[in-house]
């Protein structure tokens, strides 16, 4: 009996102390996907499922910093900008290699920098546009630029700058570096990246593993190398309401884009974390303001006084209680995300004021009565209730908001002819610089301002001149100005910005999903 | 020789409507609205970029040459290459259909097995309780939609009582077997409801008829005289209705395939029109066609040698 009891006393203080100087090791993480990966190539890599796990397989020359407004050193132990602006050098780790255990060369690193900036392969080239050659000698990596460009180190840190095996492509099957690329993904396997993870196991549409790199650089909170699990098995539940209950079964450890109006009742459960990670997303409607719309008849929206009024006119506290029960908070920027660097956070953007708004539509002389279409997403929940909130909200102003709903490629290309008054849309940050958001949103030559029509010359030139502008202060009072312009100027119904929803069983720890989308495994233990 | 005669000219038959299917389906998606370069490259890509892609996927040729190369190497047995998997279609396809199959044929069994002794019960005891009972439990199967009872069979039986899995196919025959009974009971309720209520008023209608009558005049056991007599002679109308109800178990499959996250060809179709990946779309619908076709087929030749008066012409 005593012998018992101290056996039992010993199992007990273990299991206390063992969690205080060691991460629990092992294991096997189950996660439930809203969507499955095609193409996990840090170049081909186009729709959210493929960009946000490239950063599993494939390392980069540096990383965000943890607050995610700078970055540190990567596969790159240390990096440095020369004085005009014009030359990056690196300094690559000593003894990195692939996780197959093969070195990782600065041959790797200017074949892949390279491929990424080829225009005739990569969607993402245009990021890297201004880098004129790349070189190594050794562990020395130069990068020379056209021009200075004020991005190039966040750059270094973005997925499609991740570094991939020459050796591996020159010995795939294929004509061109895409098919080579295919068909090294198709075949798996631990040679082409030095990530914390490779590729084992992959059916296309329905499963996904990945096993841990046993090579892996990075060392843990404990000082032992990363990553703590074995691997993740991925699959892909795009019903939603069938992936939480995998998680409720216990199928799986994670389910990732829970319905906002699941959260309360996931978060009230024990057995499961309810985790909203910050995220870069915003979520705003692009209006149309060109002069006429696309069958000839005129736009009202085209005058800025009948858009300011719309968003003086919108609820945004009342549209988040809807449609995220709560979980979210208004856009203060126009053009990005509160948690992109360089965003000016003047306050509330367009707060709610119908008494100005109605003033405006007077102003502006708004015939009541007045139609305008509002073009939402065919099945989605959100983008109903966003309709069916907005109609009412409009209708004092005399605005007989009428509802259109189309499926996603459907609306894309209304978006690009036009051919719409108002239509949901959405937006997560790819990049860790506002540049390409703004880009996005603003500049009329990359896609007529998310398809608004809206063409500011004085924003235009600001944003051209920010793209090699390398005083940070300057930068910043550009993109300042450009806020400033933007807002005043209403090419968009500015809404709100959410986190991304993940529920977590209780037994799994440090799984992170970052303001950017990427799934982070790297940290994650799960303890059976 | 006769059947076999039969067989070949319905298969000779087939080919017009294959024919006519593949000019509607492959109109039918072009004039979906949104451009598959587009849902390829995502609403951010540049012009230029969508450009190359409808060159590379040869969109840029005149509908007619497309047509004709859809139609020349689909004979050749070459239904393209998906956009959304880069992959071979029909390789996409072979690989997702065993699953749907097995679904499909797993249904029908367990809608037959819930079915057939239900309507003999209700049939037997016409007008008194158990038949009430048992229509009204189905009428209720009926009326409620497929995701619907998949989820709740899924929140009770997978997710709270742990009896299931929630979702997946498994291994192992004996494995899928388990992985897919929700799904499959899912779509029986439904069917299960629609053959009970056939084969029920078709059971009355012969038990009523002359023969049954005088089959018991004779004094035959009443085993003998529901299986030799009844079941066979009501089983006919039922076989017709579950070859023609082929196509709603196919449909059917869109949904419960989604909910249940099953990986069958259902939830590819509903995957492919979403990506307007034309191919795999133009590629599946055949499939579908030739299926339902083989299904009604098979209808037929089995519906002769249950009644020999029908003649296969």
């Amino acid at each position: 009996m005593k012998r018992h009891l101290l056996l039992a006393t010993a199992i007990i203080s273990t299991a206390i102390a063992a969690p205080a100087f060691s991460q629990e090791r092992g294991g096997v993480l189950n996660f439930a996907r809203y969507d499955g990966s095609n193409l996990i190539d840090p170049i081909y890599a186009d729709r959210n499922p493929d960009i946000w796990m490239v950063g599993s397989l494939f390392d980069t020359l540096l990383r965000p910093s943890a607050d995610g407004n700078s970055v540190v050193a990567g596969l790159a132990e240390d990096h440095s900008v020369s004085d005009d602006g014009k030359t990056v050098s690196l300094t690559l780790r000593d003894g990195v290699t692939f996780a197959d255990g093969t070195p990782l060369t600065g041959e790797d690193v200017v074949f892949s920098l390279d491929r990424a900036r080829e225009p005739d392969q990569s969607p993402w080239s245009g990021l890297l546009g201004s880098i004129e050659s790349v070189s190594a000698e050794g562990n020395a990596i130069t990068i020379n630029l056209n021009n200075p460009d004020p991005t190039i180190l966040s750059m270094l840190a973005t997925f499609t700058t991740g570094i991939v095996s020459k050796a591996v492509f020159d010995a795939a099957e294929g004509a061109t570096d895409q098919e080579k690329s295919a068909a090294i993904f198709a075949s798996g396997g631990p040679g082409v990246g030095s990530g914390p993870f490779y590729l084992c196991g992959f059916e296309q549409g329905t499963s996904m593993k990945f096993c841990a790199n046993e090579n892996y650089w990075r060392d843990g909170a404990d000082g032992k190398p990363l990553p703590y699990l074995e691997g993740v098995n991925f699959q892909i539940i795009p019903d939603d309401a069938t992936r939480i209950l995998k998680l409720q079964s216990g199928e799986v450890d994670v389910a990732e884009f829970i319905p906002f109006s699941r959260v309360p009742e996931l978060d009230a459960d024990p057995a499961i974390n309810m985790n909203l990670f910050p995220s870069t997303r915003i979520i705003y409607s692009p209006i149309n303001t060109r002069e006429t719309r696309a069958d000839g008849s005129p736009n009202p929206l085209a005058d800025v006084r009948v858009r300011q009024a719309v968003n003086y006119a919108t609820n945004k506290d009342a549209l988040i209680g809807l449609v995220l029960q709560g979980a979210g908070k208004p856009m203060t920027s126009p053009l990005m995300a509160a948690a992109t660097p360089l965003s000016t956070n003047p306050g509330p953007l367009y707060g709610y004021d119908m008494e100005k708004a109605q003033a405006l539509i007077a102003e502006a002389g708004l015939e009541q009565g007045t139609e305008i279409t509002f073009t939402t997403l065919a099945g989605s929940a959100d983008d109903s209730t966003i309709f069916a909130a907005l109609q009412q909200m409009w209708a004092p102003l005399g605005i007989n908001l009428v509802v259109e709903q189309v499926d996603g490629p459907t609306r894309g290309a209304k978006n690009r002819s036009g051919e719409f008054d108002i239509h949901t849309y959405g937006w997560v940050n790819d990049v860790n610089d506002p540049g390409q958001v703004v880009g996005w949103l603003g500049y009329t030559p990359t896609a007529n301002a998310v398809g608004t029509g809206w063409d500011n010359a004085e924003f235009n030139a600001l944003y051209e001149a920010s793209q090699t502008e390398i005083d940070p202060e300057k930068r910043a009072q550009q993109y300042a100005d450009m806020q400033a312009i933007y807002a005043e100027a209403a090419p968009l119904l500015f809404m709100y910005e959410t986190p991304f929803a993940v529920a977590v069983s209780a037994s799994v720890d440090g799984y992170v999903q970052t303001p950017l989308g990427n799934n982070i495994f790297e940290e994650a233990t799960v303890s059976r | 020789m006769a059947t076999l005669q039969y067989i070949l000219k319905r298969l000779f038959l087939m080919i017009p409507t294959f024919f006519l299917v593949m000019i509607i389906i492959f109109v039918l998606v072009r004039f979906l609205p949104g451009d598959p370069a587009i849902a390829i490259a995502g609403d951010r890509a540049s012009d230029a970029d969508l450009e190359a892609i409808r060159e590379r996927l040869g969109l840029n040729e005149p509908m007619l040459v497309q047509f004709w190369l859809f139609v020349t190497n689909t004979i050749q047995g070459d239904l393209g290459s998906s956009i959304l998997m880069r992959a071979p279609v029909t390789e996409v396809i072979f690989n997702r259909l065993p699953t749907t199959a097995f679904l499909t044929l797993y249904a029908v069994g367990l809608s037959l097995l819930i079915a057939g002794p239900l309507a003999f019960v209700a049939a037997l005891n016409r007008g008194r309780w158990p038949d009430v009972l048992i229509r009204t439990v189905f009428q209720v199967g009926l009326s409620m939609p497929v995701f619907y009872i998949g989820l709740i069979l899924l929140t009770f039986l997978a997710a709270q009582l742990r009896w299931f899995p929630v979702g997946g196919y498994g291994d192992t025959f004996g494995a899928r077997l388990y992985h897919l009974f929700l799904p499959s009971v899912a779509v029986a309720l439904y069917t299960s409801a629609i053959i009970m209520r056939n084969l029920r008023s078709a059971i009355i209608e012969v038990l009523d008829a002359e023969y049954v009558q005088f089959a018991r005049a004779k004094g035959l056991p009443n085993r003998l005289i529901l299986g030799r007599h009844v079941l066979r002679n009501a089983l006919i109308s039922t076989v017709t209705l579950l070859g023609l109800s082929i196509g709603n178990l196919m449909s059917g499959t869109l949904v419960t395939e989604t909910v249940f996250a099953v990986p069958g060809v259902g939830r590819l179709m509903l995957e492919a029109i979403f990506a307007r990946d034309y191919p795999l779309i133009q590629g599946l619908t055949l499939t579908f066609a030739v299926l339902v076709s083989v299904v009604f087929l098979l209808t037929d030749l089995f519906q002769s040698t249950l009644d020999p008066r029908m003649r296969l012409t």
